[in-house]
């Protein structure tokens, strides 16, 4: 592992499931993969935004990625996860539906998101990959989390 | 050996000496006669000085030495502490705060002390001037004489110091042979000295002496009032050393250094003869037992500066270890192991005594920022020709350390308006009846889950009236919004960007800068300005903030399944009701106790809850109060009161007015903390 180098067109991503759909996101955004666990809800919120949980001692909203994306509901399984990624300074855990691999991907072999049609708001999006026979949904996530929305307030 | 490794020891000390000559200077100039505050002071700058001679801070060392000769003449009673000296010495405390700071950051300071050296040098003259009836050193027998080749300012400092009756010796130190640790010793030994009188010079200098560039022996020339026994005694409680010779110094024609060479040879064969006659009396009787020196030095690093990031790590760690005890508990109750059970018992004890002395490391009393004030409040005073009677109260309030970093400015900000805007001066005043001195009170303390800092003054308050003229004038408001304002809000537009009521821009406000970054500054926090004021009456300015990350004393609650935190602070009462208790006026259900009609807050539908079912018979109602007004929040339940430590939502969530903060339980579960004052 420790030998191994990675080559600069090429990325990580760790792929994971909404529904029957696949997504990605860098792997530098991920700080750690959690089993679902007790999450309080905080009123007066956007209900995509689930609630907070514990993270050793540090308290995180969490955001369930399918009410985000406007993707139907399905109930949690065994195979129900928090991602817990850190986007400038802010940390947050988003609930998927399963993480399934790492994977690296070749910069080329990602598309950007206006040359495809999705059924999700592009806006969230920042490409599609293709990798043999499987599309992955690359995530925007300083949209997903509202950074950006922020920024233009202010 | 690098002096670094005592850098931060002596920084830390030295900052703690300016704080205390700040706080005893003022207490002088309040009581000039008072002896020992003279000592106190004089100790402080003698102590100051010693540090900074032996890290090689020449300039410390001679600013503080100067001072000090003042001070001496101050404690003998031929000099007053008059307002001028006192000034005087507050500017030599500034300077060596400058020095040291400049020391700290590893800069070259651009302060310079010479005008300050000439002024205390024009202060102790008035002394020197008289003739000093002082007998010369005595000692000269029992100590030997040495022809040491001075400087033109060395010997000028001994015959200062021979007038005032201190002697000055040569003292030689040899360290016993394969000494580990040469310079080590040194510093031991220079530490030793200094505690005894003044080193003036060591051969080897200061840095050979770090760079261990000498072999085995050492000189310094000290100045003190100890008997020469003495100094050899102290010397030799230090391990290591294999004998020390004292030698007295005269201060003689021949000893000026106009032929440096021959002479220096002269002196050191002279020494030598001496040496060889005063070594073997005191060489063997007394070796080294006790290490003196060392417990000094050590017992001034107690305490220690943490990284604020460390301490939020160490807490996060220990929240993690609480929860993962509940979790064995859980365990052990499941299946039933009770060896298990009384082991996590004993470790719930330790645990809890962890979290709680963690969660206290972060709390600082606020009066780390308050001890400032009181000199400030002087020195402004003074320039303005204003009479203060500064009053301080509750300096013992804690506050997060983040928070206790930040609202230095804004009370600097608020004490500077109190002064200049706020007091009159003395004749205003006497013309209208009030006490010529006026009063300026700085009050902290706690209420709920905040503290509140308030600073108050006796002056001549704020009028609203010219306040809305000014807002009108610099086109801030309409003079048609004007004429709607109600007094409070007149007064409250001095927290509007670019207001100033000073008509003339002075040193100390007026210059555009204002009440609004005051407020802002507080906002950032997460607190409140208000301001309160009557005219001639005075004004009172009150912050509240929050404790952004404390613990506190919270009741925890039930409504439906949800536990939210109530801080205790806000908290009366809690009182069972049956529904037919509940009335309404104007639709806004109310109680009635203790003949106070009390609005209700239904919890449930404030934050969105889904309500459980059946309407119950019984309400379980909390009354809260957030200032003079008061509320009743029905819950499901009551869990029971507990210390809880409040942590933030973080960014993403910041804006939600009802939650003040979160919790974690002792299960790991996250519980939220209400918000009463945005509820009610």
């Amino acid at each position: 592992m420790a030998e191994q180098t990675y080559s600069s067109d090429e990325i990580q991503l760790v792929v994971f499931k909404l529904g029957r759909e696949e997504y990605g996101i860098s792997i530098l955004q991920v700080q750690e993969i959690k089993r679902m666990t007790d999450i309080t809800r905080v009123p007066r919120t956007p209900d995509y935004i689930e609630g907070v949980i514990n993270l050793r001692g540090s308290v995180l909203p969490v955001i369930d990625l399918k009410k985000r994306l406007d993707l139907p509901h399905q109930d949690d399984t065994e195979d129900t996860r928090i991602i817990i990624v850190k986007v400038e300074d802010i940390a947050v855990g988003m609930i998927v539906d399963a993480v399934s691999e790492v994977i690296a991907i070749s910069r080329e072999n990602i598309e950007s998101p206006d040359t495809v049609v999705g059924g999700v708001s592009t806006k969230y999006l920042s490409g599609v990959g293709k990798q043999d026979n499987r599309l992955l949904i690359l995530l925007n996530l300083e949209a997903i989390i509202g950074i950006g929305q922020e920024v233009k307030v202010s | 050996m690098d002096m670094n490794q005592y850098m931060g020891m002596f920084l830390e000390e030295s900052r703690e000496h300016l704080q205390a000559l700040n706080r005893s200077i003022l207490d002088l100039e309040n009581d000039p006669g008072n002896l020992s505050v003279l000592d106190e002071i004089f100790r402080s700058a003698h102590t100051i000085k010693g540090m900074s001679a032996t890290m090689g801070f020449n300039t410390i060392a001679e600013l503080t030495h100067e001072m000090e000769n003042v001070l001496d003449l101050l404690r003998k009673g031929e000099l007053e502490a008059g307002h001028d000296i006192i000034d005087t010495i507050f500017k030599c405390v500034d300077t060596l705060e400058q020095l040291i700071e400049s020391v700290a950051n590893g800069e070259d300071s651009a302060a310079d002390i010479q005008p300050l050296l000439n002024k205390l040098r024009l202060l102790s003259k008035t002394e020197e001037a008289k003739p000093s009836q002082q007998p010369v050193i005595k000692k000269e027998e029992a100590a030997g004489t040495s022809k040491l080749t001075l400087s033109e300012e060395e010997l000028s400092l001994m015959e200062t110091a021979k007038g005032q009756g201190l002697a000055t010796y040569e003292v030689k130190i040899n360290l016993r042979e394969g000494c580990l640790l040469k310079s080590a010793r040194a510093y031991m030994v220079m530490n030793a000295l200094d505690e005894l009188g003044e080193v003036i010079r060591s051969i080897p200098p200061v840095e050979d002496l770090e760079k261990e560039n000498f072999d085995f022996s050492f000189q310094a020339v000290l100045i003190t009032a100890s008997e020469p026994d003495k100094v050899r005694q102290t010397i030799l409680s230090i391990s290591e050393i294999e004998e020390v010779t004292v030698l007295s110094l005269q201060p003689t024609e021949t000893s000026r250094p106009e032929t440096p060479t021959e002479q220096k040879v002269e002196a050191k064969a002279a020494a030598k003869a001496e040496n060889e006659q005063h070594t073997p009396e005191h060489n063997s009787n007394h070796r080294p037992v006790v290490h003196n020196g060392t417990e000094k030095r050590l017992k001034g690093g107690q305490s220690v500066r943490v990284d604020i990031d460390k301490l939020d790590s160490l807490l996060n760690l220990v929240g993690e270890l609480v929860i993962n005890k509940t979790r064995l508990a859980q365990i052990g109750l499941t299946h039933r192991l009770t060896d298990l059970v009384e082991t996590i018992e004993q470790m719930d004890r330790v645990t809890t005594d962890l979290q709680s002395v963690v969660m206290k490391v972060r709390m600082v009393p606020v009066g780390q920022v308050f001890n400032r004030f009181p000199r400030m409040i002087r020195d402004l005073s003074r320039e303005l020709n204003k009479e203060v009677n500064f009053i301080m109260q509750g300096e013992e309030t804690e506050l997060d350390r983040t928070v206790i970093d930040e609202i230095g400015d804004p009370l600097v900000h608020l004490l500077r308006n109190a002064i200049d805007h706020g007091v009159e001066h003395p004749e205003e005043r006497q013309a209208q009846g009030k006490d010529p001195v006026g009063e300026i009170r700085l009050i902290a303390r706690h209420e709920g889950n905040n503290v509140i800092i308030m600073v108050e003054d006796d002056g001549k308050g704020i009028n609203p009236d010219i306040i809305k003229k000014k807002a009108v004038e610099k086109e801030l408001i309409s003079q048609a919004d004007a004429d709607k304002m109600d007094t409070n809000e007149a007064v409250r537009l001095v927290f509007l960007p670019g207001f100033s009521t000073s008509e003339v821009v002075t040193d100390v406000s007026g210059r555009g800068v204002g009440m609004d970054v005051v407020k802002n500054k507080i906002e950032s926090l997460g607190g409140m300005v208000d301001v309160e004021t009557k005219i001639n009456g005075g004004s009172r300015f009150k912050i509240r903030l929050p404790l952004t990350l404390a613990i506190i004393q919270a009741l925890l609650i039930k409504v439906s399944k949800e536990i939210y935190a109530i801080p205790l602070g806000s908290i009366d009462s809690t009182i069972n009701i049956t529904t037919d208790d509940i009335k309404t006026i104007q639709n806004q259900e109310v109680i009635l106790l203790r003949g106070q009609i009390i609005p209700i807050i239904r919890l449930a539908n404030v934050l969105n809850i889904q309500e459980s079912g059946q309407p119950q018979e019984e309400l379980f109602v909390v009354i809260v109060h957030m200032g003079e007004s008061k509320a009743g929040i029905i819950v499901d339940n009551l869990i029971g009161q507990q210390e809880i430590v409040i942590k933030t939502l973080g960014k993403l969530l910041a804006g939600i007015k009802i939650i003040a903060g979160a919790t974690i339980l002792g299960n790991g579960q996250v519980a939220l903390i209400l918000d009463i004052g945005s509820l009610m």
